[in-house]
């Protein structure tokens, strides 16, 4: 065997571990089961978010706590939604505890909003596909004035995910009592179908 | 071998001579074919284990780039955002992490003090000055690995609102295996490296990183080390 094959057949052996190491990256967030999006989904079904890291100890919830690094003082939950089913509403009630909500699809988040944004204190976030934006805008009335933030995802299927800081210790049960005060809801078309009967809240 | 034998023996010897040459040529080349095959399966199998391992090694722990190092801690603004890399998005999807938002806040870490040192959990620091400017942030700090059950320290963290002030609104935490006066921070290990992370809520400079530097940040300094 000469030897120049034998470099030859190294230096493929390196391409093919460039290529290999690329798509193996690129790969892992398609292909994993422990990441997030897929254990989010175990909130589906709930109409308020569940809780991924409550403060105040007691059992964790089914498939819940998993963060790796939780900040020991943020109460998380996390609430699954798919478009297919109707735009999903958020609605949050400003507290006197600092919360944010976050919208996440598989890829990373793409909107954020904390409890400053709110009004009357109240926050409603309604996540919906282009075809309901449109939907939306379409069946507004006119000179009527919505405090929704409609936001435009870019999937199908995503996250939120609500975070509620305890400053102090003693803060730690209402934060996670806040988490549970949001509501995650799926909208119903403005004119009920037949499709879809009792669904949701309006 | 009838036939040959009817013929003589020098034909006999020369077909026997051209016999053993042609097995010759069929050994060489089915050497070099093998050879040409172990190379090929040995590129394939170098390639393949190269690339596994070096896309394990690069996603697993920390996001290997793509934070901006100002003095001792480093920021992790786009770890979350649609147009984080390849790279922190695995991290994130192998951890089941889930990173905040542009909007939400901002990470901060850091693993070795001012001087360049790894933070040690065997070592004492002092952590001092003012933090950019954020409605809340928390101060924690981690060791590796899961600690067993039953040694949890009493506090991995401090909050902006539970922090004991200076007049002039500086603070100091004391980081240290030892009780101390103040804002004491508890090491979390008996020893091993560990980390700090400072998260900052609601503050503007998530979409302005390069405003920050040492000097708006908490400086980690060495005070002790015990054996």
């Amino acid at each position: 065997m000469s030897r120049s094959a034998f470099w030859l057949a190294t230096a493929c052996g390196l391409v093919i571990a460039g290529i290999v190491h690329i798509a193996t990256v690129l790969a892992i967030p398609r292909f994993s089961e422990g990441d997030a999006f897929t254990r989010a989904r175990a909130s589906e079904t709930l109409d308020h978010p569940l809780r991924i890291h409550g403060l105040a100890g007691g059992p964790p919830a089914a498939g819940g706590e998993w963060l790796p690094n939780p900040d020991p003082s943020v109460s998380v939950g996390v609430c699954s939604y798919d478009l297919d089913d109707g735009p999903m509403r958020v609605s949050a009630q400003a507290g006197s505890l600092m919360l944010s909500v976050s919208m996440h699809s598989r890829r990373g988040a793409f909107y954020a909003v904390t409890d400053q944004a709110a009004v009357r204190g109240g926050l409603d976030l309604v996540v919906m596909t282009r075809a309901q934006y449109d939907e939306a805008l379409a069946n507004d009335v006119a000179g009527e004035v919505t405090r929704d933030v409609r936001i435009i995802a870019p999937s199908r299927r995503g996250f939120a995910t609500v975070r509620v800081i305890a400053a102090l210790p003693s803060e730690r049960a209402v934060a996670d009592a806040a988490v549970q005060a949001v509501s995650c809801t799926i909208d119903s078309p403005a004119e009920p179908t037949d499709e879809e009967p009792g669904r949701g809240k309006g | 071998m009838a036939l040959s034998s009817g013929i003589g023996p020098v034909a006999a010897r020369s077909a026997r001579e051209e016999s053993s040459s042609r097995l010759r040529r069929l050994a060489r080349g089915a050497a070099t074919r093998s050879s040409r095959v172990g190379l090929f399966v040995y590129a394939l199998t170098l390639g393949g284990l190269l690339g596994l391992a070096s896309a394990d090694y690069a996603t697993s722990g920390g996001y290997p780039f793509g934070g901006t190092s100002i003095g001792s801690w480093t920021a992790w603004p786009r770890a979350g955002s649609l147009d984080s890399d390849p790279y922190a998005r695995a991290v994130n999807a192998r951890r089941g992490d889930i990173p905040l938002a542009v909007g939400e806040g901002m990470l901060l870490t850091a693993a070795s003090d001012d001087e360049g040192r790894t933070l040690d959990a065997r070592c004492s620091y002092r952590l001092a000055g003012v933090t950019p400017p954020a409605r809340a942030w928390t101060i924690t700090v981690t060791g590796r690995g899961a600690l067993p059950p039953g040694q949890e320290p009493v506090r991995t963290g401090f909050t902006s609102t539970e922090i004991l002030r200076e007049t002039d609104g500086r603070f100091a935490i004391l980081l240290s295996p030892e009780v101390q006066p103040g804002n004491w921070l508890p090491m979390p290990r008996p020893s091993g490296p560990v980390r700090l992370a400072l998260r900052l809520y609601d503050t503007p400079v998530a979409a302005s990183v390069g405003s920050l530097d040492r000097d708006s940040l908490p400086a980690i300094e060495r005070t002790g080390c015990g054996s």
